[in-house]
């Protein structure tokens, strides 16, 4: 083991062991952007206050997400002793001044916020935290950190194994360090999953110098944060990954372009690249083994084709970022026209485990085809919207049910989009499906990155489809005329439909329009219609009822619908007229009636008077 | 955040910036975070440091949504166009919205006092459905609680 690291590694440890042993209480939140959004940054500083008000003995260090984003902010309490470790939820600031009472003054605890024992024995109120339902059956590998360490503070990172997946392949041949990837069987993250270790060969056999990575942490599928869990929670094991595939492809510099969507997982790549930079791990004459290799984190402006690997590469060259015509492949002309590897977040993240670990403990998670864990978001029509790693190979009915806590109110599921707005739809006559590649690739769609997004039977299929391609025509980069004039026709024919003016030929439209689409240069536009493409293969009925019967069956489509005065004298309209965007809502003498050519069906009023507003077919 | 940028802060701004090293990106995002816009003159400006064409410079402020060429508005309701949102009735918020302010997505009052922005999904779909107000999440939102604040934003609560 390389000399200089060893001594790093023991110190960070010496640290890391020192802060954990001081005699202090130790609360670390979570204080990633869910927690943010949940008021994270005001229970941090109400209890930093509290704290130091009263003088406790307590240490308070922030943490990434344990993945229950739904009952954020988290917060997990460590007892000065060392013995006990209680991970508690909804730590809202309201909460926190009974918390800082209960348990860190009274040194008692609050089972009703209680998520589970993370170390010590589970009482009769607090079961163990591996026992919780959210937990239960997840490996957690990727996230192994993310909640428990300070991603602002390498030691943490140190002193848990980081970087000795990095030290050993800095003394590893390249092409060895390639055969451990391939042995693995480590495929992209980032939706179609293509061997990492062949992906790295191209480069490693590349003919140009110098050479670079990328790292593709634009996440751009609505509906996925894996990377951003990642990146905010453990942002070294992505640095890590990268220096891995530097030392099997030779490249000098690497790229991490994160969307700026993400300012906080911007922040901690920044703070934990300067950290690596710091220690030696980065830069040049890397712990005097004479490599070379440095990372830059760039950030995005707000595009969705730059997600795509040429778009990104000519986004960070300093063009618009349309992406390229291939070949020539990035690995022979990338950035600069230079040999590139572009690898997805979580695909560099699962590289220093492979190296730590072994690639047989590492592929040997599940019997399932695609290897290792991988990270899905829930969101949708789901009780619990959170962040999971699972081996590959769960039925979607179970990520929904055992995950994702079912769909609200008990309403029937509908169907689910497995990876973002170009995977398209599909019913819930296939959440059965297996969550790996093949079911998913047999049906002519891929698995995606990890949003799985849920929808119930009270979501119009046509105002999905809609949806994802009025964001496919926002975000065309307006090379390929089948895709940015492809889109803009399948928006304009689906919002005659959703306004109650399909005709019959509009179907045929869609199948042409999903045939010469294919023909785009990227899979943006190649896969734009595929939610068109499966709406109408699981859920034809529904756009056959809009354009015969001029009927939503969901009553949901603004232009199918008429919101109608029932109880005219109902007092609570009152309140409905006054918060009428348009005026819609007219008094006359002590009545009110809607004046429809007004109304923008906001459906406001019906919030406000459920009882005297009704939704009414506009054409039935 | 300052006014009016003069030609002088603009180029002392940029000057470290090289057309070569893909500094574009950053240039821009570090003159729109110092101005909160990018002017027509800054894009003159960067485009000769960079050694390259205005019209290069302007290509890339218009493909990327988060530049902006005109100064932010004081208050800005930000609407998450997300599919957890869609699901929950966002689509509903932005056409309450628009009426209630009188302006289109990405767009701003003649006296720049507040405006309406079209914000992307960034994963605390728990909050759904959600906007940005003034950069604050506020979630959990009906169509009603957010006509009660696009009003608070004008001024007319």
């Amino acid at each position: 083991m390389n000399e200089r690291f060893t001594t790093i590694a023991a110190e960070a440890r010496e640290h890391w062991d020192a802060a954990r042993a001081n005699g202090r209480e130790q609360v670390n939140l979570c204080l990633d952007t869910s927690s943010l959004a949940r008021g994270g940054a005001e229970t941090l500083a109400a209890l930093q206050e509290a704290v130091s008000a009263k003088g406790l003995n307590v240490d308070i260090q922030t943490t990434g997400s344990w993945g229950f984003c739904w009952l954020e902010p988290t917060l997990s309490v460590r007892s000065a002793a060392g013995t006990r470790t209680v991970l508690y939820h909804s730590l809202t600031p309201d909460r926190v001044d009974e918390f800082v009472q209960t348990v860190l003054i009274e040194a008692g605890e609050l089972p009703e916020l209680a998520l589970g024992v993370v170390e010590g024995a589970p009482s009769e109120q607090i079961g163990m935290l591996e026992d919780h339902p959210f937990m239960q059956g997840q490996i957690r590998r990727l996230m192994a950190n993310c909640g428990q360490i300070d991603p602002e503070n390498i030691d943490h990172y140190l002193a848990n194994g980081g970087y000795e997946g990095f030290v050993q392949s800095l003394e590893m041949e390249p092409q060895a360090i390639i055969d451990v990837m391939l042995e693995s069987g480590l495929g992209g993250r980032g939706g179609a999953g293509f061997p990492a270790g062949r992906k790295w060969d191209f480069l490693r056999n590349a003919t140009a110098d110098p050479r670079y990575l990328v790292c593709n942490a634009d996440e751009g599928d609505p509906g996925a944060w894996v990377n951003r869990v990642l990146m905010e929670g453990d942002p070294h094991l992505i640095i890590e990954g990268m220096l891995i595939a530097a030392m099997a492809t030779h490249a000098v510099e690497g790229y991490i372009y994160i969307r700026h969507e993400y300012p906080l997982a911007i922040e901690r790549m920044n703070v934990a690249v300067g950290q690596a930079r710091e220690r030696g791990l980065l830069g040049e004459d890397i712990l005097g083994s004479g490599k070379t290799f440095d990372l830059v984190v760039f950030t995005g402006a707000g595009s969705y084709v730059c997600g795509e690997e040429t778009g990104l590469i000519n986004s960070i060259d300093g063009y618009r970022g349309m992406p390229r015509i291939r070949p020539p492949f990035p690995a022979q002309a990338g950035l600069w026209n230079l040999p590139t590897n572009v690898n997805n977040v979580e695909t560099y993240a699962n590289a220093p485990l492979v190296m730590r670990h072994g690639a047989e403990w590492w592929s040997s998670v599940s019997d399932d085809e695609a290897k290792g864990t991988k990270m899905f978001t829930i969101s949708g029509a789901v009780n619990q919207p959170g962040c999971v790693e699972i081996p590959f190979g769960l039925s979607v009915r179970d990520l929904l049910e055992k995950y994702g806590g079912g769909t609200p109110g008990g309403v029937a599921l509908k169907g689910y989009q497995p990876g973002g707005p170009l995977s398209g739809v599909l019913s819930a006559e296939e959440a059965d499906l297996p969550l790996t590649l093949a079911p998913f690739r047999d049906r002519g769609l891929f698995l995606g990155s990890g949003g799985i997004v849920f929808f119930d039977e009270t979501t119009s299929v046509v105002d999905l489809c809609t949806y994802f391609l009025g964001f496919a025509e926002d975000e065309s980069c307006g090379r390929c005329t089948t895709c940015f004039q492809g889109t803009q026709r399948a928006v304009e024919i689906l919002r005659r439909i959703g306004n109650g003016g399909g005709r019959e030929a509009d179907l045929d439209t869609f199948e042409d329009l999903i045939q010469t689409m294919s023909w785009s240069n990227c899979l943006h536009g190649s896969f734009a219609m595929t939610t068109v493409k499966l709406a109408l293969r699981y859920f034809r009925d529904e756009f056959e009822t809009l354009i015969r019967e001029k009927r939503d069956p969901t009553r949901s489509l603004p232009g199918m619908i008429t919101y109608e005065i029932t109880s005219a004298g109902d007092p609570a309209l009152a309140e409905a007229a006054a918060i009428c965007p348009t005026e819609a809502i007219v008094e006359e003498g002590s009545r009110y009636g809607i004046v429809d050519e007004l109304c923008i069906r906001c459906g406001a009023c019906a919030e406000v008077a459920p009882n005297a507003v009704t939704v009414r077919d506009r054409f039935v | 955040m300052a006014a009016e940028p003069t030609t002088r802060e603009l180029r002392e701004l940029v000057a470290e910036f090289e057309f070569e090293r893909g500094h574009l990106l950053p240039a821009l995002i570090e003159i729109q975070e110092r101005y909160g816009y990018v002017s027509r003159e800054a894009i003159e400006v960067l485009a000769r440091q960079l050694r390259t064409t205005p019209a290069l410079v302007y290509g890339a402020v218009s493909f990327y949504s988060d530049f902006r060429t005109e100064p932010p508005p004081e208050r800005e309701i930000a609407w998450c166009s997300g599919p957890a949102c869609r699901l929950r009735g966002g689509d509903r918020i932005r056409e309450a919205l628009q009426s209630t302010l009188g302006l289109p997505l990405d767009s701003q009052s003649e006296d720049g006092a507040y405006g309406l922005r079209l914000g992307q999904c960034n994963g605390t779909c728990s909050e759904a459905p959600q906007l940005w107000v003034d950069g604050r999440v506020v979630g959990d939102l009906s169509v009603a609680k957010a006509v009660s604040i696009a009003r608070e934003v004008m001024g007319d609560a």
